[in-house]
């Protein structure tokens, strides 16, 4: 069946993970694994959907806030800032769906821009003195350690990273299986027929919107957790293409993209930025790059190679 | 409040709202006629800004500097758009959004490489003051209001009184026809992003003497300039204009009102409207083609 094969695919993606996790730097892997969660939201909208949405940080920030109010105010157990962000990013979305929705690809774009411009300022200047503005907020050391898996120890914190990102992989391959999956991909092709179909394009893509945003809202609040500290920077504007330039290296909807596109990216701005020191110019020229390079990205080329290189083997192997 | 700050505050408002229409004009031209987002524009916009202070701290004159920093505003869209745009028309409009955003992001880099992080002041070119009715108000905004007015006015006058204008408008209704009656296409849209990053540089160049220049200067108005650009409607010059009035006095009243509603006042504006009306206020229903 269908299932066996992407099991492997997938067991054999995060096998090579683990893998990378001997001689890769610590710190560059949690990293990777974090920003891949943080792109798959981006990732599922622009593939599944047909949104372009370049205002993922502000729900990253969403996610983040929530669980770095929670730690700073009110506790301290990681477990439980994570569910929060969870809810809060989930609760947000919710809200502020039903409007973002309706707008047609264009807007959308602009709209969700403007929405983590604003949460920026908002975070920056007019909560201030809860958020403490740019020198944002510190809570590594209060944090309380967890007897399973215990999240302040950074390699601990790996293994729940790494479990966190495979099971949301089996969760959006899963979805993509199912009718809403299918409902998903149809309203980006043909919205007309889905509606003589009798389903609401409205719903479809509300459950979508909220799905995805609450998977970067989750990713905020990992980073909440693992650096212990969050400011305004990580909405800042210069930040805002991340995901969507993460995606579209990647490769567009495709299932490995985020990841293989999450530990290019992040290598490139280490070194390129640690060789040249000017940030700006390297993540600039980056951008304009990637995007002139190509429209499918390193998965969405490798990929067909790789099928034809299996599916030539396989059938030598039944001729023989 | 009382009568004085008001007047000072309409007046504030509308020259704020003068600044934002040119700043936003080349966005709303580019997405009307070639469908691309081109957030580069706020790069020209710095660009001009720091050409004005350049040039008018060499010269002394800040009126000169306005004019190199709109010359080569317009000598770098220019630029930009045969090296980079002239592959992406074709694509996605995720494409034109991202790399116009790397251009910006570059661009800001380049600045820091020259300029530095400082910011810098610029002087202003008219001191005086102007009476209206019994409140001083400094006649350089008036001036800025004026400019703007003519801008609008130029701009009017070229699309629908001169024969490239007409292609342009052409242009935005139906390229493949325009193309058909032999009109270089390629050649207009070449046209329309030069004067589009001259506006930009021109809004630049107003602004400086007004506030610092400093490098992330483009990034700060990113915001300001979306909302006026959705509340008008991508693509339409008219909304454009009353957007950017709109957004002028709603960010100068509102921060008479409470200084930090300044920010977030608009944002609520431009979802109030969006939920009237999803295309903005004079929006087109022309979708990519």
């Amino acid at each position: 069946m269908n299932i066996v094969k992407w099991w492997w695919g997938l067991l054999l993606c995060f096998g090579l993970v683990a893998l990378g996790r001997v001689f890769l730097p610590l710190p560059f892997a949690i990293e990777v694994l974090i920003f891949s969660i943080y792109t798959m939201g981006c990732n599922y909208l622009l593939g599944r959907v047909g949104f372009i949405s370049f205002g993922q940080p502000a729900y990253l920030a969403v996610g983040a806030y929530a669980a770095a109010f929670y730690f700073f105010y009110l506790g301290n157990n990681p477990y439980l800032g994570l569910l929060i962000g969870i809810v809060v990013g989930m609760v947000v979305s919710l809200i502020i769906g039903p409007l973002f929705v309706r707008l047609r690809g264009d807007y959308f774009a602009l709209v969700n821009l403007a929405l983590a411009v604003i949460i920026f300022y908002l975070m920056q200047k007019v909560l201030a003195n809860v958020t403490h503005g740019d020198n944002g907020l510190w809570f590594l050391t209060s944090l309380t350690a967890t007897p399973i898996l215990d999240l302040t120890r950074p390699d601990q914190f790996f293994i729940f990273a790494f479990l966190a990102a495979f099971a949301l992989w089996v969760f959006y391959k899963y979805l993509d299986d199912t009718i809403f999956g299918a409902l998903c991909l149809a309203t980006k092709m043909n919205d007309d027929k889905v509606k003589s179909l009798g389903y609401s394009n409205f719903n479809i893509r509300l459950v979508a919107f909220v799905i995805a945003n609450t998977t970067t809202a989750f990713a905020g609040a990992m980073y909440a957790v693992y650096l212990g500290f969050v400011s305004p920077a990580i909405t800042g504007p210069e930040r805002a293409a991340d995901p969507v330039v993460v995606t579209i290296l990647g490769g567009v909807g495709t299932l490995y993209g985020p990841l293989v596109g999450s530990v290019v990216y992040t290598g490139l701005k280490d070194v390129l930025s640690k060789v040249l020191g000017n940030w700006e110019l390297v993540i600039g020229f980056l951008l304009v790059f990637i995007m002139l390079a190509g429209e499918r990205g390193i998965w969405g080329s490798l990929e067909p190679q790789l099928r034809r290189l299996f599916t030539r083997k396989a059938a030598g192997g039944v001729s023989q | 409040m009382n009568a004085q700050l008001l007047i000072s505050g309409v007046i504030f408002g509308l020259s704020l709202g003068g600044i934002f229409f040119l700043m936003s004009i080349g966005l709303s031209l580019c997405f009307g006629l070639m469908r691309v987002i081109t957030l580069d524009q706020l790069l020209y916009y710095s660009i001009g800004a720091y050409l004005t202070y350049t040039i008018g701290l060499l010269t002394g004159d800040v009126w000169l500097g306005i004019i190199g920093g709109v010359i080569v505003a317009a000598m770098s869209s220019f630029l930009v758009e045969r090296v980079v745009f002239r592959r992406i028309y074709e694509r996605d409009l995720a494409f034109s959004m991202i790399t116009s955003f790397g251009v910006l992001i570059g661009g800001v880099g380049v600045i820091k490489y020259f300029w530095g992080l400082i910011p810098r002041p610029v002087p202003a070119p008219i001191a005086a003051q102007v009476n209206i009715l019994g409140t001083d108000v400094p006649s350089y905004r008036l001036v800025i209001i004026g400019v703007a007015m003519l801008v609008y006015l130029g701009i009017w006058i070229f699309l629908n009184r001169t024969i490239i204008g007409k292609a342009i408008r052409a242009g935005t209704e139906d390229s493949g026809h325009v193309e058909g009656l032999g009109i270089n296409v390629y050649r207009l849209f070449t046209i329309t992003f030069i004067i589009a990053g001259a506006l930009s540089g021109l809004a630049g160049g107003l602004y400086a003497p007004l506030i610092m220049v400093d490098p992330q200067m483009g990034l700060e108005v990113l915001a300001f300039v979306f909302m006026v650009v959705i509340i008008g409607g991508l693509g339409s010059i008219k909304g454009t204009l009353i957007s950017s009035l709109l957004v002028g006095q709603v960010v100068s009243l509102g921060s008479l009102i409470y200084a930090p509603l300044a920010q977030m006042a608009p944002f609520a504006v431009m979802l109030l409207i969006l939920l009237i009306k999803p295309t903005g206020l004079f929006g087109s229903t022309l979708q990519k083609r």
